[in-house]
Formats: C-alpha cells, structure tokens, sequence
C-alpha cells in the first residue's frame, strides 16, 4: 500500500472518529459557557446510543434513531439541569450521578438489543466534484457519514451564535456573571437550562453516531470512556467551539496514528500520549491567570440565586 | 427489653442460618453453584460463553445456580461472600484472571466451601483451576486465513501483550505459514479486553497496511464488523454468535463450551470424588480432544459453507502430506486435535522465533508450562511485541 493511500487512511479514520468527540464537546462547551459543568457526557451519550440503535431498528430509519437519541438525552440532561439550577445542588455530584444512571439504565433496558446486527445503517456519502481533489479528495470527501459534515458546520454555526450573536452574549453573560445577566433581565435559569440540554441533545447525537453509523450495534459500555474525553477536550479548546473541533480531531488523530504507528514507537507509549497531552492542558489551563485570559467562565460549577453573591 | 429480645433472636437466627450455609457440601446431596463474571453476559463475548457454561451446569438435575455479572476486578470479595452467605453456594466458580485473589482469599476464609477460578495459576485444597484454551482453534483458523488472504498479509487485534494472547497469535502465525509461507501476520495492540473503538481503528489501521483476513482478542464483534464493511473476512471470537454480524464475511472462529468442564468437575463433586480438602493439585486444561473447545462458524459449522469451495480449491505442499488442499489440511488438523491421543502440536519443535534463536528444539513439544509463559513472536509475525525477548 503507497504513502498517498496510508494518509488518505489516516485523515479519513481521524474525521470518522472525531466526528462523536466533536458534537458532544460542542454540547458540553455551550453547556459550561452558561456556568454548568456536566460531567454525565458518558451517560448521556450511552442513553443516546441505545435510543439511536432501539429507534433505527425498530423504524428501520437510522435517522429516526439520531433525532430520537437526541431527543431522549435532551430529555435525560434535564436531570442535571433541574438539580444544578433549580436546586442548586453539588454541580460535579449530579453529573457524576448522570453518567451512573445512564450506564446502569442502558446496561438494563437494552439487553433485548445485545447481540443484534442493524440492518439499514447511515450510508456513506462523497461529496461530487470536491472528491476528486487530489489526496484531499479520497481523504476528507470521500466516504464519510453526514454526521461527519453536519459536525463541521454545527462547530462554525456554534461559534458564530456564541461569540457573534446576542444570544451568545446573553450565555456568556450568565456564565460570566450570573447576577449582572440577571440585573440585565436576562432569565439565568432559564438559558442554563437550555444550554444543558443543547449539551445533552448532541451527545445524544454523538451516542447514535456510534451505535447506528460508526459500528452499528448496541454493546453495553459502548461508549467505553469517550465521555470522559470529550469534558477534557472542553478545556482543551478553551471554550471555544471552533478550537473545539480542532482539538477533537488533533485527540482524533493521535488515538487513530497510536494503532498505525506501533511498529515504530512503543506501544504503550503511544496509548498513553493523547492522556498526557490532555493531563498536560489541563495543568497548563488551571494556572489561574491563564484561566482568565482563555475564558473559562467565571461562573463556571457556581449555582446563581438572586441577591446572594 | 422485647426489642432487644427481638433484636437478639434475629441475630441468633441469621448465625444459625449463617451457619448451615457453610456447612460442608454433602456428597449427592443437592448442590448451589455461584458464578462470579467480569462482564455483562450479554457482551457477546467471554461472559457469554460463561453463561452458557452455567446453563449447562442448571441443567443438572441436582444443580441450582446463581450467578453475579459485572463485576470490577478486585471487588470480588463481598460478591463471593454474598453468594455464600445469602444463597448457600457449596461451591463458587469466578471466571476472570483478576479475581484471582480474591478468590483465594475466600477459600482460604471459608474452607468449607468449594472454589474454581477459570485462568489462573493459584490454587488451594478447595480451590481448582480451570482453562479451556484457543491455540489449537487459532492454528486451524490460520490455514483458512493463510490460504484466503490474497494481499498474503493477515490481521490480527490483540487486547493485551500477555502470553496468552501471544500463545494464541504464534498458533495463528504457523497455521497461516502451514498453508502460506508467504504471508505476513500483521499484529496491533489496543490495550482492553472491551474497547469497540479501539478494535475498528486498529482493524482500519491493519487494512491500510495491505491485510484482508482478521482474528482478534476483543469481547465486541466490531473487528468482524469492520471487515466485513471493507468486504473482508474474519473469524469469529468466542464462538458464533458474532457471525450474525457478517454471514457472508466469517469463515470460522474460535468456540468454547465452558460447560463441558463445569459439568465434569461439579459431577466428580457431586460423587464425591472431589472435595474442598483434595483440589489443590487439580488444574483443568482442557483443549480439542475434551471437546472444551473447537473451530465454528455458525452453528455446526466449522467452516463457513460459502468458503468450502475455494479452500478446496487452494493447494498446499505440506511437508508431510504432499500437495493437500487447505480444506483438507484443515480436515486432518481438526481430527488429529480432536483425538484423545494427541498426534499433532503446532508447538513441536524445531521452530526458532522471528529473531532466530531456537525456542523449541527439533524432536520437543512445548509443555504446558512454557505454553502458558510465551513470550517470542513466530518468524511470520510483523509488528510490535512488547515483552519480546532479544
């Protein structure tokens, strides 16, 4: 096999497993530039696979089963949105609770599904004329799911509606400072809820990805830690949806070369290197002074009540 | 005072209940077995074939069963002391290498109480262990992939760099070297026993490498998947129920029967040839010829029906059968593994590691014991081998 066609490989299997980490870091960042951590992206991706695989091969529609999958773990997100907003509660309990409960319930209510193949799965697309770009072409437009594309455009419509729109104030303000967005007339609970369940609506997404295009099938533990490094790459791209979609696909990269490099570099090694890098931006991140400069949100895992503060 | 009574009694009750629990096991009396998995037993995979084990094992007439799954290496301790505490067990069978010892631990506590621990090395008089290994399945599943590849390049994901999985990739590599000296066996590590993604990118990872036939160690059926979408062919992981994945795709693969120990071991128990003082010289290894394991497709199938016709058709010049199709080396590997006799080991000497030094000298086969501590990598295998010596 040539050069061109082991790069052409390699792009194309980082887009293709990028593409999960990418919504549902999208979803964690708008859901953190509000002022709430969630850390039950796993559960709540684990909820969306199962939803996306019972739905597809109940309707027979893979599509049916994404929108369904993002419509139960919206649903499932409230969870940690009623009990971080409403109630005030422990913000990094709740999550963790979230991502329990989504593990144990899938585990359960999916059994009937282990073991079953999904007959009509989301089919691979090439987009015309751009497809036949040289190496660009066979790597980046050639054979991917849709999902792969409506990933890009959501980080650049997510970008723009954050930091170029009046909505996108209005969720930073809450993040940054819950009681001036307050003073402002701007409804705190109401945009954290909403910005949760954005969160939970495409990991959701991200979930049915794995279970009706990516491998169809429905394992229990499918979602095997990828939640946990989508709240990373969070951090990793600053809050940003843009750098978030780079960071998903630098992560992606890195975890598709760790196979494809292990005649040269040690293995374990390589298995470790995306881990290292994330413990190392996390480290770097922390320090607060930087902290700000980057924008982590002020407000970030802080309940608002009015006149407290 | 009557609280305190009540209080009392209730105690009372539960030692003497306690108590008849952990009472010997009456040789043909009824008996509780508890079974201790690692996974779900809805992985499609190790825990799976346990629990069909255990099916088997309900199947006797003088048999109940309870069974825990799920359970995180380490944590085995209150399940086993739950299991024989609230549900009697006379005898506890825990399936996972790191339950090791915690299992032990248990059988050292309760000295009463009959242990078996699948893949492990430790033992105690009322602790046995117990092995229904791959390799002689694996060799067979290599001839077909030797004589199918047409890249002469054959796959392979492995979990984790442990003898085993290395004992079982070396039997790969000489099963496809038996029936294509040419081929190449392309290995990658993904480090899990249970990680879907990792399994289809290292598999992706092997297919631009040039390889088109894939065998694994993963407890999903995403390397069968991921063949199968690429038009490939692959073999099958603890036994046919990945091949509802990929009919048209999985030529064989490597089946266990769990039960067939299980049943064997519970019954000489039950006769009371087997007891908790007897067991610590007691190792079950069991391979083809006690039938704990064997090549399958799908059901009844040691090859898949759609791949008969080209591996008569593909010859070899076997060193010692002459011009042999592969279906027929395949035929005779199968029955000679199969006989109680034992005529055939891929492990016979010589074979020297892909670093030239002599493993196993002209005239030896591999005991046991250096099958189970396999480090070298066969003279076929490209890739990295963690742990290979120089």
């Amino acid at each position: 096999m040539s050069w061109e066609s082991w790069v052409i490989s390699t792009i194309s299997r980082t887009l293709a497993y990028g593409t999960p980490l990418l919504l549902a870091t999208l979803g964690e960042i708008y859901a953190e530039r509000s002022g709430v951590l969630n850390l039950g992206v796993e559960g709540m991706m684990i909820v969306g696979a199962l939803t996306g695989f019972a739905v597809a091969s109940q309707t027979g529609n893979p599509w049916f089963g994404v929108l369904a999958a993002g419509v139960v773990s919206g649903l499932f997100s409230l969870i940690h949105a009623f009990a971080s907003v409403t109630l005030r509660a422990n913000q990094v309990v709740s999550g963790l609770a979230l991502t329990m409960l989504g593990l144990g319930l899938s585990g359960v209510i999916g059994r009937s599904y282990e073991g079953r193949p999904l007959m009509h799965t989301l089919d691979k697309i090439s987009i015309p004329l751009l497809e036949k770009i040289p190496v660009l072409g066979p790597a980046i437009f050639q054979d991917q799911n849709l999902l792969v594309y409506i990933g890009i455009g959501l980080a650049i419509l997510l970008w723009f509606v954050l930091f170029k729109t009046r909505i996108g104030i209005s969720i930073r303000a809450v993040g940054e400072d819950p009681a001036t967005a307050d003073s402002l007339g701007i409804n705190v609970a109401r945009v954290r809820y909403l910005c949760v369940m954005v969160g939970g609506v495409l990991a959701g997404i991200a979930g049915a990805y794995l279970s009706v295009a990516y491998r169809p099938s429905w394992t229990d533990g499918m979602t095997a830690g990828m939640g946990w490094i989508v709240i990373a790459l969070t951090i990793f791209a600053f809050w940003n949806p843009i750098s978030g979609m780079f960071g998903a696909y630098f992560f992606a990269g890195l975890f598709v070369l760790s196979f494809r490099l292990q005649a040269w570099l040690s293995p374990e090694l390589l298995k470790a290197m995306p881990y290292i890098l994330a413990i190392v931006v996390l480290i770097v991140v922390s320090r607060g002074t930087l902290q700000k400069r980057m924008g982590a949100p002020s407000a970030l895992t802080l309940p608002y009540t009015r006149g407290e503060d | 005072m009557n609280k305190r009574f009540a209080l009392f009694a209730a105690l009372a009750l539960v030692v003497v209940l306690a108590g008849a629990a952990f009472a010997a096991y009456e040789p043909g009396t009824k008996m509780t077995v508890g079974f201790v998995y690692v996974g779900p037993i809805g992985d499609y995979g190790y825990s799976y074939a346990h629990n069909e084990g255990r099916l088997a094992v309900e199947a006797l007439p003088w048999a109940d069963t309870f069974y825990v799954e799920s359970v995180t290496e380490g944590q085995e301790g209150p399940v086993i002391e739950d299991l024989i505490a609230t549900h009697g067990c006379d005898v506890v069978i825990t399936t996972s290498f790191g339950f090791m010892d915690g299992t032990l631990d248990a059988a050292l506590n309760h000295t009463d109480v009959i242990f078996g621990h699948a893949s492990g090395y430790k033992r105690a008089p009322n602790m046995m262990t117990f092995m229904a290994d791959f390799y002689q399945v694996y060799y067979l599943n290599g001839i077909i992939a030797g004589a199918l590849t047409e890249t002469n390049k054959v796959g392979y994901v492995g979990a984790f760099p442990i003898p085993e999985v290395k004992r079982h990739l070396n039997a790969y590599a000489m099963g496809v070297k038996a029936a294509n000296p040419d081929a190449e066996v392309h290995v990658k590590w993904i480090y899990s026993w249970f990680d879907p993604g990792a399994a289809a990118e290292a598999t992706e990872a092997l297919i631009a490498e040039g390889c088109d036939a894939f065998a694994f160690t993963e407890d999903s059926p995403t390397v069968v998947q991921k063949a199968a979408e690429n038009g490939m062919i692959s073999f099958g992981h603890y036994g046919s129920q990945m091949y509802t994945f990929a009919p048209d795709y999985v030529v064989s693969g490597q089946a266990v029967n769990w039960g067939s120990i299980l049943v064997d071991f519970l019954q000489k128990v039950y006769e009371g040839e087997y007891t908790a003082e007897n067991l610590a010289n007691i190792d079950y290894w069991w391979l083809m010829a006690q039938g704990a394991v064997y090549p399958e497709a799908a059901p009844g199938d040691p090859i898949n029906p759609l791949y008969v016709d080209a591996l008569k058709a593909y010859m070899i010049d076997d060193p010692a059968f002459g011009e042999i199709s592969a279906y027929d080396l395949f035929m005779i590997r199968m029955a000679q593994f199969g006989d109680p006799g034992v005529t055939f080991d891929p492990f016979q000497g010589p074979i020297s590691d892909r670093n030239g030094n002599v493993v196993v000298p002209a005239g030896m086969w591999l005991s046991a014991d250096s099958l189970i501590t396999m480090e070298w990598a066969f003279e076929n295998v490209v890739g990295a081998w963690p742990g290979e010596p120089e």
